[in-house]
């Protein structure tokens, strides 16, 4: 046993920051691409270029960059996020080849390849939402956006030499009662990231609302984000508890602090998101701020907070997904060590 | 599993080539007239409106309406269609892209957010607006549609476009006077029909002798001319705002004006409330609430589930905030006051001549530019001075 432990330990040590640093950056170029494909929404932008895969006939690598970055602003944004899809398919790319060279373990490289079929059927989406311009293939375009996101954060977590070197450390400290509370711990939190999703694809309804739906539609989902925001919130509250009661293993305090403050900035935005785009509502109306207040179509303002309020809603569901993804690293750290305590309740 | 969801969203959720009918007022006159509209009758109100007027994506403009010069097809076609850009980046489908989310595609007022706002975006159908410098039962000139486009309404839920290009804009308001024509046009067919032809009998008669078929005709193409030609007008009922004396005295403007405002010629109170606080008569609908008769609820019902958004009172404004949804300049404020405000219970003002005897009721334009100056003078005033 001693010695497969070590061996373990030993694999990791040896293993090749590679895979986890352009994992790294594929996330980093997925959040940019994710925030700019808000704004081409925002904007109405995402017909700013009807054909596709090609740019007004331009192969889209070969477009004139001249016309891109001085040519009309939805054009820019559109032509934008095309350079920066094709970005992340070549990372993705690296990333597989990599993998295949350097790590051995087949989840590892079934996960990157995953990764790299994801961005290309994603960029096929994309393509589809262009040339049959619909808004509900846009949405679809949306929701995976932000999931994508979510998976590259997590797979950056699992090739980490850092966390990996960091379980086998934490087996010595281990008891029945700790791993009782992370087994709860890592149905909460995929719990949690599940609502997290369901609330990026109701706010992507509530965004990209097909303009012949009825209006039970879009209250419907205005009902339904509403309400799960409020369990989001107490949901996070709950962790963010137990974290500092100690429940919760101190290697997540990071990733939850972060996914805490970014809630509390997400819920002023979502509130301020709704105020530039459709007015206070009207119980305010007898106050001057209200009642003088003009909702500005297109402004800076108006597309800036709605883009900002989705760009952190992705940034939630990754962290989310990186605390589950994190809970069950260590508790399957802990498992690898249960065999030393076959007996329960044996004090080791 | 996704996909295939979104696949089928997509399929519900095209627009279709034709404007969805007026539901809600065939509905009304069903009513009125106990007697329901075939399924017939129905469809070819759809065609006869389709051949008219076009689709969402082909809009047309009738031939009587043409040679009026009401409309430009260029901007007509950027307004109408599906949200996109040609090569020279010129948007395309403006309205879908900016208006359609409240408004709706058939500028029926009940787009997807509609039953969340308050007051409801406008039913354009009508042919009603609120804002305009033309009295009521006129229609609004282009650039008093231009002007609501480009500030939008505070307080309201209707935006500013003020980022948008001045073409765009006038494409913008033009087509709302498109819709406006096409809406009216379609309430007059179904007047027409349910008020003067038997429940089986066509409007136009495929059947007929060729002479029937074209006094038929002659009705539609009459009612064509008279809507648009009751557009093409508004530019001259701009009512004239002749400024006031000069060297009056503002304070005594002022005091006459809170008693007119008090008094019960002009009876501002009833509504506006004593302090102005808009706290008065506050049960009262707007005319496109009134049309679906708010106090019935038998009736509204049906409405509802013909796709009428539920009535709500409205509210007369709170004149102490100082923010005026028809424009705050002074002649804005004489219009608004001297015309009323179409489609709401404001009313227009009682008009007498300048010397007339005092015993006539009604005001005179320098009774309108004392209430003017009364109402300026409110907002940052404290309630309790001004109340009797
Ligand atoms: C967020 C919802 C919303 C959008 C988007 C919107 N409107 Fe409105 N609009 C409203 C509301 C609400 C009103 C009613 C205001 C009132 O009754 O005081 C209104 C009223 C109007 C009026 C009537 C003004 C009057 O004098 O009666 C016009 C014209 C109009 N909108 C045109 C447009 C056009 C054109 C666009 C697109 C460029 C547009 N609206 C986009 C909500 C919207
Ligand atoms: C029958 C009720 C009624 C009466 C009488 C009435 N008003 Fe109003 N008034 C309203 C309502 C309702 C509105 C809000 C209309 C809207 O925007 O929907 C309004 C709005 C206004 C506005 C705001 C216009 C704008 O551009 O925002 C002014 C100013 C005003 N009234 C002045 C007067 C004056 C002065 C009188 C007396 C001559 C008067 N009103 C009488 C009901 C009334």
């Amino acid at each position: 046993m001693a010695n497969r432990q070590s061996a373990v330990v030993a694999q990791h040590d040896r293993m090749s920051p590679w895979p986890f640093r352009l994992a790294v950056m594929l996330s980093c170029v997925t959040f940019p691409l994710i925030s700019i494909g808000g704004l081409v929404t925002s904007y109405d932008a995402g017909m700013a270029v009807p054909d596709w895969p090609n740019t007004y006939g331009y192969n889209l690598l070969l477009y004139p960059y001249t016309t891109w970055l001085f040519g009309p602003w939805d054009l820019f944004l559109e032509h934008g996020h095309r350079l920066l899809g094709v970005l992340a398919g070549l990372f993705a790319m690296g990333l597989v080849a990599v993998t295949y060279r350097v790590d051995s373990r087949r989840p590892a490289r079934i996960a990157t390849v995953a990764a790299l079929v994801a961005v290309t059927a994603q960029g096929g989406l994309g393509g589809a939402r262009v040339l049959l311009d619909d808004r509900q293939l846009a949405m679809l375009h949306g929701c995976v956006g932000p999931a994508f996101f979510a998976y590259c954060v997590a797979l950056a977590s699992c090739l980490s030499p850092k966390w990996q070197s960091l379980v086998p450390k934490l087996l010595g400290a281990h008891s029945d009662r700790k791993m009782l509370l992370d087994q709860k711990l890592r149905r909460f939190t995929l719990l949690l990231a599940l609502l997290f999703y369901v609330q990026l694809v109701l706010g992507a309804q509530l965004r990209h609302i097909p303009v012949t739906a009825g209006p039970w539609l879009f209250n419907m989902s205005l009902l339904l984000h509403l309400t799960n925001a409020v369990l989001l919130t107490l949901s996070v509250t709950v962790l963010g508890l137990s974290l500092r009661r100690g429940r919760v293993e101190p290697e997540l305090r990071p990733v939850v602090s972060a996914m805490a403050v970014l809630l509390c900035i997400q819920l002023v935005l979502g509130v301020t998101t709704w105020v530039v785009k459709y007015g206070w509502p009207y119980w305010f109306a007898q106050s001057l701020f209200a009642a003088s207040f003009t909702v500005h179509a297109k402004s800076m303002t108006q597309t800036g907070i709605a883009t900002l309020h989705m760009a952190v809603g992705s940034l939630i569901l990754a962290a989310a997904v990186l605390t589950h993804v994190q809970t069950r690293q260590l508790l399957r750290a802990q498992l690898r060590n249960a065999p030393r305590q076959t007996t329960p309740g044996m004090v080791k | 599993m996704a996909v295939v969801l979104g696949v089928c969203m997509a399929g519900c959720y095209r627009v279709s080539d034709t404007f969805p009918p007026n539901r809600v007022y065939t509905v009304r006159l069903e009513r009125a007239f106990r007697q329901p509209f075939e399924p017939q009758r129905q469809a070819e109100l759809r065609k006869l409106m389709t051949d008219l007027f076009g689709g969402p994506d082909q809009p047309r403009v009738p031939a009587e309406v043409r040679s009026l010069g009401l409309f430009n097809d260029e901007w007509l076609a950027a307004a109408a269609g599906p949200v996109g850009s040609d090569k020279g980046g010129r948007s395309k489908g403006l309205f879908r892209e900016h208006c359609a989310v409240c408004h709706g595609v058939s500028g029926d007022g009940v787009g997807p957010v509609a039953f969340v706002l308050k007051p409801y975006p406008r039913d354009f159908r009508r042919g009603l607006f609120k804002f305009k410098a033309t009295p009521k039962g006129a229609k609004p000139t282009h650039e008093d549609l231009r002007r609501i486009i480009e500030t939008g309404i505070p307080g309201t839920g209707m935006p500013s476009y003020r980022v948008l290009p001045a073409w765009e804009i006038d494409a913008l308001a033009q087509y709302v006077t498109y819709l406006s024509v096409r809406g009216e046009v379609e309430r007059g067919l179904i007047d027409y029909a349910a008020g003067e032809l038997r429940p089986d009998q066509p409007i136009v008669d495929e059947d007929a002798t060729d002479e029937e078929q074209a006094t038929q005709r002659r009705v539609i193409s009459d009612l064509v001319s008279t809507v648009a030609r009751s557009w093409r007008q508004s530019e001259s009922l701009v009512t004239p705002v002749r400024p006031p004396k000069s060297g009056r005295d503002r304070n005594a403007s002022i005091a006459r004006g809170r008693e007119l405002f008090l008094g019960d010629v002009a009876n501002c109170v009833k509504c506006h409330g004593p302090s102005a606080l808009g706290d008065g008569q506050t049960t009262d609908y707007d005319d496109w609430a009134k049309e679906i008769d708010p106090t019935d609820s038998i009736a509204l019902a049906e409405y509802c589930r013909s796709g009428a958004l539920g009535p709500r009172p409205i509210q007369p404004r709170n004149l102490r905030l100082g923010i005026y949804h028809g424009g705050g300049r002074p002649e804005d404020l004489y219009r608004r006051i001297h015309n009323g405000i179409d489609g709401t219970p404001m009313p227009a003002a009682l008009i007498k001549a300048p010397n007339s005897p005092p015993s006539t009721k009604g005001l005179t334009e320098d009774d309108i530019w004392c209430l003017v100056d009364y109402i300026s003078s409110l907002p940052g005033t404290s309630e309790t001075n001004s109340s009797p």
